[in-house]
């Protein structure tokens, strides 16, 4: 009986204490829970151009991919264990941000000549706080266009600016700008070979403004070096001839750009008939006055 | 006695155990309630507005939760005369009907960009066949923006206009509602607003130009597909190009002898030596701005578009 | 003299019987309904309307085409027939010209009403572009309804005259507003004159015109692609068709008001025999035309072709076409070409089925072909695969006829039916020429 009792009570401890727990639990739960944020960074490089970070934050809510905009990032320079603040920036409406470095002097790479970024965000009352690393070296694109034997080629090499050593078995792309997107000359990938180069024939026939061709040889999204961007303008395409009919007199033109033969026909028909018209308007008050 | 003092302590055992059980429940939920009361968010309600979601339906939401962005198509719209349109283009879709499905996600993302709420879709993908003993395909038909439209010669207002880089548009303010283009247009690709367009607030604020079409839709005057402008302005492919899941449809600008469908880009001629592409009703003359790539050696049999096909539907109604 | 007062007395516009004051109510009343309705639509669009996507144009264009057509009477009576002196003319010309203005100016009344932007409507003349046929058409209705206008009016200045002196005793406002219209007609040989060579001008440009109107009519439909429509033949059939209209329009009216107004001398069986015989020649040359249009397309028809014509002989719209064309067009040649058939009574039944089946056939043009469009109909709501004229566009199409009919209703009330003075003239020309045949 005793014993029963005792049991009894210890059951009854047991899950008093278990339902406190809960409870406790769900108070503690009362409180926001945060979100994860997804941070990611590409680094570009425009040969003589920009260079430039995109960032896009992203996050899963309620199982939906969200753009999460208007927060604050700093980015940092991690050299010999020292993170110097770089800049800040604040993501947009689309939760992207492009931030722009003035050169790639105003960061220091380590001692083996990689750089080392650090895009820091502090976390606020939705999202918890994230960071993301972007680790690259400085290479260049050396891009021109040549004509061999009546053919033209796209020509690339690929050079670590570290010991201007040439950097083989990387793959690039080369394609000329479009509206949209991109053409691709040759195969989407081109290998470099052992001095670093590549050398692409150019298909005849593509039309350009004026026969102007802009190329680009891109090294797009590389583990070691970013994403570097060459541009080379060719003369060498086809000129575009504007074929519409905006400017001539159609059918389906405005009105300032009638047919000259519809413009001239009926309005003499109509002016005709109704210059007898009003003559004949005016005999009425011929009659009216006689 | 025994027994009397077992009793009485069943008994008070009893009323304890109860008593406790009560108690507890009783915290929790005082508990639940007290932290739910501290949470409340201390929102002020400045009225409510009204908004259309993602799919299509009308909603009440706090203004408070509106933000305001600031839409760069006003300044972007400045840059060309809509009238004149993009200099140095010609915009051609080419689509590919050997992978046509009947996803209509085309039609979807169509409806939902340019806040279709009528009872006809400006994109319709039509169950074709030709004849019993040729096969049947789907295929997805919008303006085909006629290099020699006969819907813009008819207009006696000049209210549809055709454009330098082949866009064909509708003023919405200047449509007198004669319906003649409708008459004169043999893709049956235009539209009426027979009523007051059922569209909410969700263009407020937004000063109307025929190159954002359904921006809004205006009673008692004409709408068709508008390839885009307001997408092209910004580099971005018209929405039922990014939408289609199965690389139907490709755009470009013929000029560039480009056209893409956002993963693969291709050059046009060799697009349509390569896969004999054709024109709608080539023989009226029209010269329509859309190219057909013939359903040869299909992906997908036609089949599998069936469960999707609506004969008698075309929108999403609330 | 004396003869000059029973003309009077005889053609003198008289006050309306308890028949015409009820006749003028009931118009009125239709009018309203079709206003109220016409506001209803204005309001809430002309989704009120059974028109959508497909069935674009409904019986409001085909209510438009059966004004321009009937109009025509006009150009026909009055111009043709005084071309090449047909004299026994002179006692229908003024109903006739009365059924010419009331009826094109309802034409352009209606087209309006069609527009679902009204409120535009200056936008036709600010921005207008010649290369659209609808701008032909809002040039060429104007036009003709000032011609029209104009070929009532110059012959009616003797007449406004003379009722100015009848109703000089009795009615001294009536007689003032009479002759206030009468351009100070005195019958003085310099008027005389201007009036002849005035009306001589007329007369010649109201042909072309006519033709022109119809014709410009008949682009609105063959200047599209669609099957049906796009026909070579489509001017001179709707010329054709309109010649029928018109005149059928006419015997109607000229039977009714001979009724009412007890015209048995002026507008003798004589008159209808020569209307009937008119009235043959029109169907005849109609009927040629509508075999070009529908049979010989069957003879090789392609297949959208063939479409449309089986919905006509033997699908949706069979039943319509037929009575169309069996009872407006080869019953009333039938019984035209007999004497017996070209009586009044008769001529006046037939007249009646040519306008109405006239009215069915102007929907039999439009409707069709907008259902049957080159690429099939799907995505839209089963109800737009049909198309039948709803409860507002009944009242609003039937207050545009009542107005029509008020017009000629009023014109008929203030206006000598059969010009007087012509009327006298001719008197006495036969008088003279009796006279000398005696002699």
């Amino acid at each position: 009986m005793k014993n029963q009792l005792n049991f009894n009570l210890i059951l009854l401890a047991l899950f008093g204490l278990l339902l406190f727990s809960t409870s406790f639990q769900s108070l503690h739960a009362q409180k926001v829970k945060k979100e994860k944020v997804r941070l990611k960074a590409q680094y570009i490089k425009i040969m003589d151009g920009e260079i430039y970070l995109n960032i896009k934050v992203t996050a899963r809510v309620k199982r939906k991919n969200i753009k999460v905009s208007n927060i604050d990032l700093t980015i940092y320079n991690k050299v010999n264990n020292k993170k110097i603040k770089v800049g800040e920036t604040t993501t947009n409406i689309d939760g992207e941000s492009k931030f722009v470095f003035k050169s790639l002097n105003s960061i220091k790479p380590d001692s083996t000549n990689t750089y080392n970024l650090v895009i820091l965000f502090k976390g606020n009352d939705i999202f918890k706080k994230a960071k993301k690393n972007i680790v690259f070296k400085d290479v260049n694109i050396r891009a021109k266009f040549i004509t061999k034997d009546s053919i033209n080629y796209i020509s690339a090499t690929l050079i670590d600016t570290n010991k201007d050593s040439l950097v083989g078995n990387q793959s690039l792309t080369v394609q000329v700008q479009r509206i949209f997107q991109p053409l691709f000359i040759g195969e989407e990938f081109i290998i470099t070979d052992e001095n670093g180069t590549i050398l692409v024939p150019i298909e005849e026939g593509i039309p350009g403004i004026d026969g102007n061709l802009t190329f680009e040889v891109v090294l797009n999204d590389s583990d070691n070096f970013g994403t570097v961007k060459a541009i080379v303008e060719a003369p060498i395409g086809v000129p575009i001839v504007d074929e519409s009919t905006f400017d001539q007199r159609t059918m389906w033109s405005p009105r300032n750009k009638t047919p000259l033969f519809l413009l001239i026909l009926p309005n003499l028909l109509i002016f005709s008939i109704w210059g007898l018209i009003i003559y004949l308007i005016t005999n009425l008050f011929k009659i009216t006055k006689s | 006695m025994k027994n009397n003092n077992k009793n009485s302590r069943r008994k008070f055992l009893d009323k304890g155990v109860k008593f406790s059980l009560a108690a507890v429940v009783g915290g929790i939920g005082l508990s639940n309630i007290a932290s739910k009361l501290s949470a409340k968010p201390n929102k002020s309600s400045g009225g409510k507005i009204e908004l259309m979601t993602t799919d299509g339906t009308l909603i009440e939401v706090d203004s408070t939760e509106v933000q305001e962005i600031n839409l760069p198509s006003k300044e972007e719209s400045n840059k060309y005369n809509v009238r004149e349109g993009f200099s140095n283009r010609k915009f051609v879709m080419v689509v590919d009907l050997a992978k046509c499905k009947n996803a209509l996600k085309c039609q979807q993302a169509c409806n939902k960009g340019h806040y279709i709420t009528g009872d006809n879709a400006w994109l319709k993908v039509y169950k074709m066949q030709e004849s019993k003993e040729t096969a049947p395909y789907w295929m997805p038909t919008q303006c085909q923006h006629c290099d020699q439209p006969a819907c813009v010669t008819v207009c006696p207002v000049d209210a549809t206009f055709k454009r330098k880089d082949g866009i064909v548009l509708v003023d919405n303010e200047r449509c007198i509602g004669c319906r003649f283009c409708m008459a004169a247009c043999p893709y049956s690709t235009r539209v009426f607003n027979w009523k007051e367009p059922d569209q909410g607030e969700i263009t407020l604020n937004v000063e109307y130009t025929p190159d954002y079409a359904g921006s809004p839709s205006v009673k008692g005057t004409v709408d068709k597909c508008d390839f885009c402008p307001h997408q092209i302005v910004k580099n971005e492919l018209p929405f039922c190009v990014t939408a289609c899941p199965n690389g139907v449809f490709y755009f470009g600008d013929k000029y560039e002898d480009t056209v893409t469908n956002g993963e693969v880009t291709l050059r046009l001629k060799k697009l349509l030596e390569d896969k004999a592409g054709y024109r709608l009703m080539e023989g009226l003359g029209t010269e329509p701005s859309v190219y057909y790539l013939p359903p040869v050696d299909r992906l997908v049999d036609f089949k599998e578009g069936l469960d999707k096909y609506k004969k008698f539907q075309s929108t999403e109604k609330s | 003299m004396k003869s000059n007062d029973k003309l009077l007395k005889d053609l003198a516009p008289k006050k309306f019987g308890k028949l015409g004051v009820i006749w003028t109510c009931l118009l009125i009343v239709i009018i309203i309904a079709g206003v109220i309705a016409y506001i209803d639509q204005l309001i809430k669009g002309q989704i009120v309307t059974n028109m959508r996507d497909y069935a674009l144009w409904g019986i409001y264009i085909s209510n438009f085409v059966f004004f321009v057509a009937t109009s025509f009477v006009g150009s026909v009576t009055v111009a043709i027939l005084r071309l090449t002196k047909n004299t026994w003319r002179t006692p229908v010309v003024r109903i006739a010209e009365i059924i010419a203005l009331a009826a094109i100016i309802m034409a352009g009344i209606t087209i309006m009403i069609d527009m679902a932007r009204p409120d535009r409507l200056l936008n036709l003349f600010i921005h207008a572009r010649i290369q659209s046929p609808i701008t032909w058409d809002v040039i060429i209705i104007p036009t003709y309804i000032a011609l029209s206008f104009l070929l009532l009016y110059f012959p009616l200045l003797p007449d406004l005259a003379i009722l100015r002196e009848h109703f000089k005793k009795d009615k001294p406002t009536l007689s003032k507003w009479y002759g206030k219209l009468s351009l100070n007609w005195k019958g003085s040989k310099a008027q005389k004159n201007i009036q002849s060579k005035s009306i001589q001008i007329i007369a010649l440009m109201i042909i072309p015109v006519g033709l022109i109107l119809q014709t410009i009519d008949a682009w609105l439909f063959s200047t599209t692609y669609r099957i049906g429509w796009d026909s070579t033949n489509l001017g001179p059939y709707f010329i054709a068709g309109a010649f029928v209209a018109g005149i059928g329009a006419l015997v109607t009216v000229v039977y009714i008001i001979r009724r009412v107004y007890k015209l048995e001398d002026y507008i003798t069986n004589f008159h209808f025999d020569k209307l009937g015989k008119l009235l043959v020649l029109a169907c005849l040359t109609y009927l040629y035309f509508n075999i070009n249009e529908y049979l010989i397309p069957a003879f090789t028809a392609t297949e959208d072709e063939a479409i449309h014509l089986n919905t006509l002989f033997t699908g949706h719209y069979a039943p319509l076409f037929w009575f169309v064309t069996i009872g407006g067009l080869i019953l009333p040649i039938i019984i035209l070409l007999f004497k017996k058939g070209r009586k009044p009574l008769p001529m006046f039944l037939i007249g009646l089925i040519v306008v109405i089946a006239s009215w069915w056939k102007r929907y039999l043009i439009v409707t069709p072909t907008l259902l049957h469009p080159f690429l099939p109909i799907q995505g839209v709501p089963e109800s737009w695969h049909h198309y039948f004229p709803s409860v507002h566009e009944w009242l609003i199409t039937s207050a545009t006829l009542a107005m029509a009919l008020l017009i000629i209703t009023i014109l008929v009330r203030y206006l000598p039916i059969i010009p007087i003075q012509r009327t006298a003239d001719e008197q006495e020309e036969l008088l003279k020429t009796n006279k000398n045949a005696e002699q």
